[in-house]
């Protein structure tokens, strides 16, 4: 069977999204932990998150008034879906991708961009205050992280002459991309952070809002919420791992246990930074992603393609 | 029971806390039990808290938060205090409880998840505001295409934004049991986007009516008892630290800390007279967290004038370095000169009460045998505590200017600068009760 063939293709990014979300749930859980210094058991805080989402599959559905009801089924699935198509176009491990295309950084590119639909339509359809707000803050602060981490993207297909990712990871076998474009995934993680509405750039569901586009979601509903907004972060962290820090490549170890290791450590970085920093102002994100995230992004545009010629 | 029941039983119990009369200084605790997820909006807990005593005005509100849980779910009354009992039987089932702990609420949560016990019905009809159909000249629901209420629901009218443009504006009522907000305080906003654009301070929910049982207890009852009897200094000032600390836990929860919020909450209730440095250390560590400065820096400054007629550690946070502790015989053999800062923000009033809770427990440790007289004026939490209606005048103070520091405000600023006041309407309403009855 090949790992294009649409069973293949289901099973191995399902199992990548359904993994990389409880691991995200776990470290969360544990970087939660050794800031709060409460010494919780280590058995409670693996199997924490499986004990929520049961209490969440036990927990009827609520309703609000007159909600969009298809819009609200379709927001989780639209996030979860965009997340999966990102996945797909990395290599897992050598010659293991369900699509290696061609243009898959335009294509990664592409998918993090319609991530704001989602998020926008479960704000929207609840039909509700809290939840629009959160919609519109979500919306609001979409563009200032989107355009650098297009850009910072492009940066990284220029050293590989091609907008494949798998050619991308290879040309990472003498050195990283973390190296060679120091800029790069530190601006890449700012705007993961803010695509998976994450810690301190939580604009859409944060407690100040309580809860925001979640206000209204209870039960199996919520769940598919929390697992579609687990499953952002992990696709940012997938990418990470194949564009800076050298995909499959590394010694002794199989490809696909170092793309493993390198996937779980952006994981733990992300959610780590959602333990320290607290949520930005919006108004001054804005300002800060204009005036310097994105011109950091076309100085490593720049200097990258001056390196590559 | 089947594998995804028994593995929920054994979930973080989520609850909400809805805090009626006296309930403030309990609910505290509340963030430290463990397996227990303090939960910011109804539609994420399955228990309902009612700590304290509700009042008439809390009721409809509370009644309305209870419909909204997801089924199942249960209501458990944490009693505090007299009366209140007429007001709950409002609610179908409700658990009962005199002190609580994770045990309790445990037992409830799992005979829940478990099927064992019903889950709460609904406490309030589920009736449409207004009819869906056949309302208005065309049967179109009602009037108006842009504005007016079709079907009964008043469509969010226009309003000119300060680039000129015209644009929806959203009118909220937030509270009296909203997340992170003063409990009881209700605001009623129009909103354009997450920009508040105008501001109202609603009635207070704690305001005592004829017959009502006393308010309290409250949180800065120990400074009032020292007004008319001696006081260790050392408890006085643990408890101020206590309360500074216990609000920095407060407003890092804001601020999506929460785990660095339970790491505050749990120092605060085992805070050490021996090692100040401790406390110091603590707050060295957030104040130079850049996010945070970042987060807080120039929202909700307050005018001089205002902060001067508050007092308290607000308006020593915008310099005006008024302390009744300056004037306390017991307070200047220490050597006690209040902190101040100048900015007058919210940043300022963060740095403001950590720096003072470093200061109350070294100030404790030094202050062992010290006894404070009774009699003059007492320097509480939140400003200064003296005759009877004088307690709550720094919240009321600040509440009335609300409106004005709100407007034209984001809405997580907003929610910065309401929480950097710390106000207590419970206070407000004890003030406002103790003039009535004065002669």
């Amino acid at each position: 069977m090949s790992w294009s063939s649409p069973v293949a293709a289901v099973v191995v990014v399902g199992l990548v999204l359904a993994v990389g979300a409880y691991v995200v749930a776990v470290s969360d859980r544990l970087a939660g932990r050794a800031t709060a210094r409460t010494g919780a058991a280590i058995g409670a805080v693996l199997a924490g998150p499986a004990r929520d989402g049961a209490l969440l599959l036990l927990t009827r559905r609520s309703s609000s008034q007159r909600p969009d009801a298809q819009g609200w089924v379709l927001a989780p699935m639209i996030v979860v879906a965009m997340a999966a198509v990102a996945v797909a176009v990395v290599p897992l491990s050598q010659g293991v991708a369900v699509a290696d295309m061609d243009d898959g950084i335009v294509l990664i590119a592409a998918v993090f961009a319609l991530v704001m639909v989602g998020v926008y339509l479960h704000g929207w359809s609840a039909n509700a205050p809290m939840p629009l707000v959160g919609g519109y803050r979500f919306v609001a602060l979409a563009l200032s992280y989107e355009m650098p981490l297009a850009l910072v993207l492009i940066a990284a297909a220029l050293p590989a002459e091609s907008l494949s990712v798998g050619a991308v990871v290879v040309s990472q076998h003498d050195l990283w991309n973390v190296v060679r474009q120091p800029l790069g995934l530190p601006l890449f993680l700012v705007a993961g952070t803010g695509l998976a509405g994450w810690g301190p750039l939580n604009m859409a569901d944060g407690p100040d809002l309580a809860g925001g586009t979640t206000a209204e979601v209870s039960g199996p509903a919520r769940l598919a919420w929390e697992v579609a907004r687990r499953s952002v972060v992990v696709a940012v962290a997938v990418v990470a791992a194949a564009i800076f820090l050298g995909g499959w490549q590394g010694p002794v170890l199989p490809g696909w246990l170092w793309m493993a290791a390198k996937t779980v450590v952006v994981i733990v970085v992300i959610t780590g930074i959602g333990h320290r920093v607290a949520r930005v102002r919006l108004e001054r994100f804005v300002i800060v992603a204009w005036a310097v995230l994105i011109p950091l992004a076309l100085v490593d545009v720049f200097v990258s393609g001056a390196l590559a010629l | 029971m089947g594998l995804i029941a028994r593995l929920a039983t054994a979930a973080d119990i989520p609850v909400l806390p809805v805090i009626g009369v006296g309930g403030r200084a309990a609910a505290r605790h509340l963030g430290l039990l463990d397996g227990v997820r303090v939960v910011d909006h109804a539609r994420a807990a399955a228990l309902l808290l009612v700590v304290g005593r509700p009042t008439r005005a809390l009721l409809r509100p509370l009644l309305a938060l209870h419909d909204q849980l997801p089924t199942p779910r249960a209501t458990v009354w944490w009693k505090i205090g007299l009366g209140g009992d007429e007001l709950m039987e409002a609610f179908a089932d409700v658990v009962e409880c005199r002190a609580l702990d994770e045990r309790l609420l445990r037992a409830v949560f799992v005979e829940l998840v478990s099927g064992a016990r019903y889950s709460d019905s609904p406490a309030l009809p589920d009736i449409e505001p207004a009819a869906w159909r056949g309302v208005g000249p065309y049967g179109q629901g009602g009037t108006g295409m842009t504005g007016g209420t079709p079907y009964g629901r008043p469509l969010a009218a226009r309003a000119p934004d300060p680039d000129g443009l015209e644009l929806d504006q959203l009118q909220l009522e937030v509270g009296p049991a909203f997340a992170h907000l003063p409990p009881g305080l209700v605001l009623h906003l129009g909103v354009q986007g997450d920009v508040l654009r105008t501001v109202a301070v609603g009635d207070n929910p704690f305001t005592r009516w004829p017959g009502d049982p006393p308010l309290g207890p409250l949180e800065s009852d120990v400074f009032d008892e020292a007004i008319t009897s001696p006081t260790p200094l050392a408890s006085l000032e643990l408890a101020r630290a206590r309360h500074h600390l216990r609000w920095v836990a407060s407003a890092l929860r804001l601020h999506g800390l929460t785990a660095m919020g339970r790491q505050v909450a749990g120092f605060a209730e085992v805070l050490d007279i021996d090692d100040p440095t401790a406390t110091t250390e603590l707050a060295r560590g957030l104040v130079r967290n850049r996010s945070l400065r970042s987060t807080m820096d120039g929202v909700g400054v307050l005018s001089a004038a205002d902060a001067r007629a508050a007092g308290g550690p607000v308006a020593r946070a915008s310099a005006v370095a008024v302390d009744a502790r300056t004037d306390d015989d017991a307070y200047r053999r220490l050597g006690f000169e209040p902190i101040t800062h100048a900015a007058g923000d919210a940043w300022a009033r963060f740095g403001q009460r950590l720096g003072e809770a470093g200061q109350a427990v070294a100030l404790a440790g030094r202050s062992r045998a010290s006894v404070r007289s009774p009699g003059a004026a007492v320097e509480g939490p939140r400003g200064p505590v003296g005759k009877a209606g004088h307690r709550g005048v720094t919240s009321a103070w600040l509440a009335a200017v609300l409106p004005a520091l709100l407007t034209g405000s984001e809405w997580g600023d907003a929610m910065t600068a309401v929480v950097s006041l710390d106000l207590d309407l419970e206070e407000i309403a004890g003030a406002d009760a103790a003039v009535d009855v004065a002669p």
